[in-house]
């Protein structure tokens, strides 16, 4: 079948909708990265803790957050935790909570990694200075590792926004939702799905070059 | 919002389809490995265009890179089971499409891989090769692949890992894997939070089984 005529007209009449979905999956993006930001930064201090069950506790977090996939994770939150426990969240809720937490696991071992990159001769003149452990971590060793841990963050943010896709089989109203629905309005699977990858594609290169500038604002100074 | 704290659970109707949960679990390692392996060896032909000395290969191979990495799996599935179906009138079953899906997003990763494990292998290596005799073929393939391949095998292992994970989104175009047999218990039973927990178990294990792979395989290559 190749004399398929090309329909492109619907696609640019539809692009204030599919605007709309952007906006909303880039919504979900930033929230989902500032509360994985906060919850990974957590569960990396718990991993590193010296008391056992705590950094056992965090290891096994991890770990199960990393082998779950969004869409089985979303569909048990989403549906599951509705009919168990009486927790009705929005599709918009959903998609944030299960964003959350698979990606707390992955911003936990960013920050496990920059918070033991950073030297520990700079610990060390903490306590010589006299700080307690909040001091040097809060002054001395986060305002540190939180420049070397900016790439690998940027990186799930760019992860985040293309796993975000997902969320739209819930029925949250993002990019991906607006493109099934307006694709099978009119028909125009092929139409509708390039150019919805064209916007993917274009948000994700402009996100990864921000990463690139954000690195060179922010560069990790030579000890 | 209050929690209700008396439902009681039906695990039966979903523990009585053990058999065809662990089915559907094996075909989404299946789709996931197949894909996978497509895209090695797309992964090695992109990488050894982007470390050729000529534009015409490496600037190609870099488009294709970052577009493949730009693209969410989900959208790109689509693209290829609804999309070409209708312009080029190929129609992929949902298997082929899902397998062809990963082998490209996946390819992307793995040339990256492939080209960093490549240019990691020390340059006096490949002089020592030459002032040997060795031919261009015969130094890739016997004095550079085998040390750039180790190098490769623990990113290899996440891509691996990533891709059967993103396999398990193969029920949105209606293939049958353990995603698509729990949503069937569900709506027969509507018990979602017992079946979808389930799935959500054996994922867990079969990545956890997947890496202890992965972490065996690099043990074994690793060199005295």
């Amino acid at each position: 079948m190749l004399n398929y005529h090309y329909d492109w007209s619907v696609v640019l009449h539809s692009l204030p909708a599919l605007l709309r979905g952007l906006l909303y999956s880039l919504e979900i993006a930033f929230v989902t990265l500032g509360c994985a930001f906060a919850l990974g930064l957590v569960v990396a201090l718990c991993r590193m803790s010296t008391f056992r069950p705590l950094s056992v506790a965090a290891y096994v977090y991890i770990q199960v957050f990393r082998a779950l996939s969004l869409y089985v994770y979303i569909l048990w939150v989403y549906f599951g935790l509705g009919i168990a426990f009486d927790i009705n969240l929005s599709p918009l809720q959903a998609a944030i909570v299960s964003l959350t937490f698979l990606y707390s696991a992955y911003t936990a071992e960013i920050f496990r990694a920059a918070i033991g990159a950073v030297d520990v001769g700079q610990r060390e003149a903490g306590t010589a200075l006299g700080l307690g452990v909040v001091g040097i971590f809060v002054s001395i060793a986060f305002p540190q590792a939180i420049r070397i841990a900016i790439p690998a963050l940027v990186n799930s943010l760019v992860d985040i926004v293309k796993d975000s896709a997902i969320v739209a089989i819930i029925g949250a109203g993002d990019l991906m939702y607006t493109t099934i629905q307006l694709s099978n309005y009119y028909v125009r699977s092929f139409e509708f799905y390039t150019v919805t990858a064209g916007i993917y594609l274009v948000v994700i290169l402009l996100l990864t070059r921000i990463a690139t500038t954000v690195e060179r604002i922010f560069p990790v100074r030579a000890a | 919002m209050p929690i209700r704290l008396d439902y009681i659970f039906e695990w039966g109707p979903t523990l009585d389809q053990w058999r065809a949960l662990l089915a559907g679990a094996g075909v989404d390692l299946l789709v996931g490995v197949l894909g996978f392996a497509f895209a090695a060896i797309l992964g090695l032909f992109i990488a050894s265009m982007r470390l050729s000395s000529s534009k015409l290969f490496r600037v190609p191979a870099g488009i294709y890179v970052q577009v493949m990495r730009g693209i969410p799996l989900y959208v790109f599935l689509l693209w290829i089971f609804f999309g070409l179906a209708t312009v080029a009138g190929v129609r992929f079953t949902p298997f082929q499409a899902m397998v062809i899906a990963l082998a490209f997003t996946g390819s992307a990763y793995t040339a990256e891989i492939f080209r960093g494990g490549i240019q990691s292998v020390a340059p006096g290596q490949r002089e020592a090769a030459k002032s040997l005799g060795l031919n261009a073929i015969s130094t890739f393939r016997d004095v550079v692949l085998p040390q750039a391949l180790r190098i490769a095998v623990p990113p290899l292992g996440n891509t691996l890992i990533g891709l059967v994970k993103g396999a398990t989104i193969m029920s949105v175009i209606g293939e049958p894997d353990m995603v698509f047999v729990a949503s069937d218990i569900n709506t027969t039973y509507f018990t979602p939070f017992e079946a979808f927990a389930a799935v959500a178990l054996l994922l867990i294990v079969m990545i956890l089984i997947l890496s202890t792979v992965v972490t065996l395989i690099e043990r074994l290559l690793r060199l005295p």
